[in-house]
């Protein structure tokens, strides 16, 4: 594969168009965050449970999201498609579980980092991004399945444990190792 | 406040990921308004979602679907858009007071601690039970101070946090900020501290299970 081949241009990539639109409202940048991210949206929103419909809308309204906030993009502090995650999880949460939210789910960008002088900073480079990608892929099979109905399906430890027929405490602590591998990653402490 | 007992790792995971209950999500999200470890784990967790979506592979859909939602997004680009209110994350400017319920429980349990009206449910414990509800179950127990609870163990998953006084179990000394977060290993009997009632906000999905006399005599009373 090509370095311009879309599937395997990187955070530091997105983060780049990102930066254009948030500077001079780069229409040409932000379609092509749109073409690659909108159908991925899309396809989360669906696997959540949304009609086809409604994961369309919501999937506009959060790349609409993007455009409109654009401002507050911060690229050295925060990952595009971890903001648009964010985005798109508290739609899904808001619009179609219509569940009460605080700020701590928040879908600014980088938020976390705001409120203390902890010198905690979830600044990530490309090489981090790509070495969380590694570590998801290399997941034993169990972990992966349980992370991807967690984050896909959104299922609690008990569904989970219900479908599998696996013990609760089973669950829980496979994803918790399932983390703490990735976590590895996530801190670039390997 | 630097809470010393913390959510499991694989209840963070499930937090971002969306896939909590509600109301375990309400305690869980108590807890992180004040516990910077938790939130770390919290991003960590919500760029492992990042990094998910980014690896989606969706299939070539429907082109001739995708160009209109394509176009339609370049007309919505033309608008003028107004600049969404931006809610600022921090501690809350509004009411921050002592009277101030933590923030994710406003929607169950309104904001003022001396508006909440306490049921009496057993000698020296007060309960109050979250009227909205998906399933689970949440509740505001006050337990007077230096009282045992029955020893008991749990179905499902019990997530308390602690917002006033402290009680001790096997487990430790739980104290304001620290949360339990337990399955259904544990079996255990919380004992309150002397000197101020001990107030927790607990979420359940499952009901508890009391071994004994005594707490066969209460689980009708309190109703869980």
């Amino acid at each position: 594969m090509s370095s311009s081949d879309p599937q395997v241009r990187g955070a530091d990539y997105w983060s780049a168009q990102m930066a254009a639109v948030a500077l001079r409202r780069d229409r040409d940048c932000f379609m092509r965050i749109y073409d690659h991210f909108a159908p991925r949206v899309r396809l989360y929103l669906k696997g959540l449970g949304s009609p086809e419909a409604v994961a369309e809308e919501l999937a506009q309204e959060a790349l609409l999201r993007l455009w409109q906030r654009a401002g507050l993009y911060d690229a050295t502090c925060s990952n595009l498609s971890t903001w648009l995650f964010r985005i798109a999880r508290n739609l899904h949460i808001d619009r179609v579980r219509r569940e009460p939210r605080w700020v701590p789910m928040d879908d600014e960008p980088g938020w976390l980092d705001k409120d203390d002088g902890s010198g905690f900073s979830s600044a990530e480079s490309h090489a981090d991004q790509v070495d969380l990608q590694h570590r998801i892929e290399r997941l034993p099979a169990v972990q992966a399945r349980l992370i991807r109905m967690s984050y896909f399906e959104a299922k609690s430890h008990q569904e989970i444990a219900d479908e599998l027929g696996m013990p609760l405490g089973t669950v829980k602590s496979s994803l918790r190792r399932a983390f703490q591998r990735l976590q590895l990653g996530v801190r670039g402490q390997a | 406040m630097s809470p010393r007992h913390h959510l499991d790792e694989a209840t963070v995971l499930s937090f971002a990921a969306g896939a909590l209950s509600p109301e375990m999500a309400a305690v869980a999200a108590t807890h992180m308004e004040i516990c910077e470890l938790c939130r770390d784990h919290l991003s960590d967790a919500e760029r492992v979602g990042g990094a998910l979506l980014g690896q989606q592979q969706p299939v070539a859909a429907d082109t001739a679907r995708g160009a209109r939602l394509r176009e339609a997004m370049l007309d919505l680009l033309d608008e003028e858009i107004e600049a969404c209110p931006v809610e600022a994350y921090g501690p809350s400017t509004d009411a921050l007071t002592a009277d101030c319920l933590p923030r994710p429980l406003h929607p169950y349990f309104g904001r003022s601690w001396r508006a909440l009206r306490w049921r009496w449910m057993a000698p020296g414990v007060h309960m109050i039970r979250a009227a909205r509800g998906s399933g689970d179950t949440l509740i505001l127990l006050k337990i007077a101070p230096g009282k045992s609870m029955p020893m008991h163990s749990h179905q499902g998953t019990e997530l308390t946090q602690i917002l006033q006084g402290a009680y001790n179990d096997a487990l430790g000394h739980y104290a304001p900020g620290d949360v339990a977060d337990l399955g259904n290993e544990i079996e255990h009997q919380p004992i309150t501290a002397p000197g101020v009632p001990c107030v927790c906000v607990a979420a359940l999905d499952a009901p508890l299970r009391f071994p004994g006399w005594l707490a066969r005599k209460l689980q009708p009373l309190v109703g869980l």
